[in-house]
């Protein structure tokens, strides 16, 4: 609730004063006073990474209070302060473009609804027992990185706006990398 | 290599375009899922400790088929690497009783999970119909088989006519030695770090490399500029200092 509002006053703190990314680094976007390219992929892009982001925000920051190794923490760390940030920008961009920041949830009910891990299953895993924590939690956040390089590929075939197109393909070199310490850390 | 390869097929694509905006749902709804412990073939190729696997690294996930077959890529020809027996595909140490655990991406309604080892079927568990969870666990017993195995594992999908392809190298009962697993990079045990810690010295200048465990304080040279580290992380491709302001901030 509280990262909620966070995000919140952040972007909204964006727009007022005029910038379309986050506060420490502009990603290169367009000044608002010109029109902005983007196209329907670009937005069905940003409106299911954001909540996807969030959620993987919310799985990784179990790690903090469940028994992890520490180099698991560390990645776990790492990757929620790199989606906080990138949701934060992609939130400013649907704001410039003056798109909604969600989609009508029946916009994907046509292909077997939105790639998310269920609360319940993140219900589950937040009472795993001990030992069973790291490999569960390890399994469910590579699967949930893997629906992100799947949503990412479809940007960047049909995305049309530049940053969010660059964002994607940042985002499925990323996140096959932490996957693939996900998948070390799985084996050993 | 991969990214040219993305760009041809991007461009490809391009010329599709109005196509695939009305094919895009139907395109997504694959669903997806591999075996990750032990690792399946696909999970060792996307954890790199097989070279050389092409596009599966990037999409495990997707070694998807017409039920009924026998291969270990489902038949799909961009990923034939799968079945390439003069790979190196380490074979993991199990006992008897082996637990295999599947990573699911997307979560779709489920006939049944077969295990095979050549024409025995050691298992079968039958869902019904249900939807599986985003882990999904069974413990086979090998039964007679012993030694270095090749085991197919299959995921049977419901509502379409495909299914999910995992084979899995196997060194049962103990015995022979298998290729030792590699050891992740380790990077010192932190706590996530809400101070900028204020006795070490960070190593100075060097240029950003993904691969290197960085501290917060560190400093590195990237694309002429200087950054400092302010999230302990090992550096991976697509965290580059320029566009990752949460892990490096600009001097």
């Amino acid at each position: 609730m509280r990262f909620r509002l966070f995000l919140g006053l952040a972007a909204a703190l964006l727009v007022l004063t005029g910038c379309s990314g986050g506060a420490a680094a502009p990603p290169p976007v367009r000044a608002p006073s010109s029109a902005p390219e983007f196209n329907a992929a670009d937005v069905m892009f940003l409106q299911m990474m954001i909540p996807h982001h969030e959620q993987g925000v919310e799985i990784v920051r179990l790690a903090r209070d469940h028994q992890v190794r520490p180099a698991v923490a560390e990645l776990a760390a790492a990757i929620e302060a790199t989606q906080r940030s990138e949701a934060e920008d992609m939130k400013g961009w649907l704001r410039d473009w003056g798109q909604p920041a969600t989609a009508d949830a029946s916009a994907h009910a046509g292909h077997g609804g939105m790639p998310m891990t269920s609360p319940d299953l993140i219900g589950a895993l937040k009472s795993a027992p001990g030992a069973e924590f790291e490999r569960r939690f390890l399994d469910i956040l590579a699967g949930h990185q893997h629906q992100a390089v799947e949503m990412s590929q479809t940007e960047t075939s049909t995305g049309k706006n530049p940053a969010a197109r660059d964002l994607a393909h940042r985002i499925v070199e990323s996140r096959t990398a932490e996957i693939k310490q996900l998948l070390g850390y799985t084996t050993t | 290599m991969t990214w040219k390869r993305k760009l041809g097929a991007a461009a490809a694509g391009a010329a599709l375009a109005p196509l695939i905006v009305v094919a895009l749902p139907a395109a997504v709804a694959s669903a997806h899922g591999y075996i990750s412990s032990p690792p399946s073939r696909q999970a060792m190729c996307a954890q790199g400790r097989v070279p050389n696997c092409g596009d599966i690294i990037y999409e495990p996930q997707s070694v998807e088929g017409p039920k009924g077959l026998r291969s270990c890529n489902g038949g799909e020809g961009r990923f034939e690497q799968l079945n390439d027996e003069s790979k190196p595909w380490p074979a993991t140490s199990v006992g008897k009783s082996v637990s295999f655990n599947w990573i699911i991406t997307a979560r779709h309604a489920t006939t049944t999970w077969e295990y095979y080892i050549g024409g025995t079927r050691l298992a079968v568990f039958n869902d019904h119909g249900r939807q599986p969870g985003a882990t999904v666990q069974h413990t086979v017993d090998m039964g007679s088989f012993t030694g270095r195995q090749k085991l197919l594992a299959i995921w049977n999908i419901a509502d379409t006519a495909n299914a999910f392809y995992a084979c899995v190298d196997l060194q049962i009962g103990g015995g022979g030695p298998t290729t030792p697993p590699t050891t992740p990079p380790t990077t010192p045990p932190t706590t996530p770090p809400t101070t900028p810690p204020t006795t070490t010295t960070p190593p100075t200048g060097g240029t950003w490399a993904a691969g290197t465990a960085y501290q917060p304080g560190a400093e590195v040279t990237y694309n002429g500029a200087t950054y400092k580290c302010l999230q302990a992380h090992t550096a991976i491709p697509g965290w580059e200092p320029s566009s990752t302001p949460a892990l490096w901030q600009k001097l």
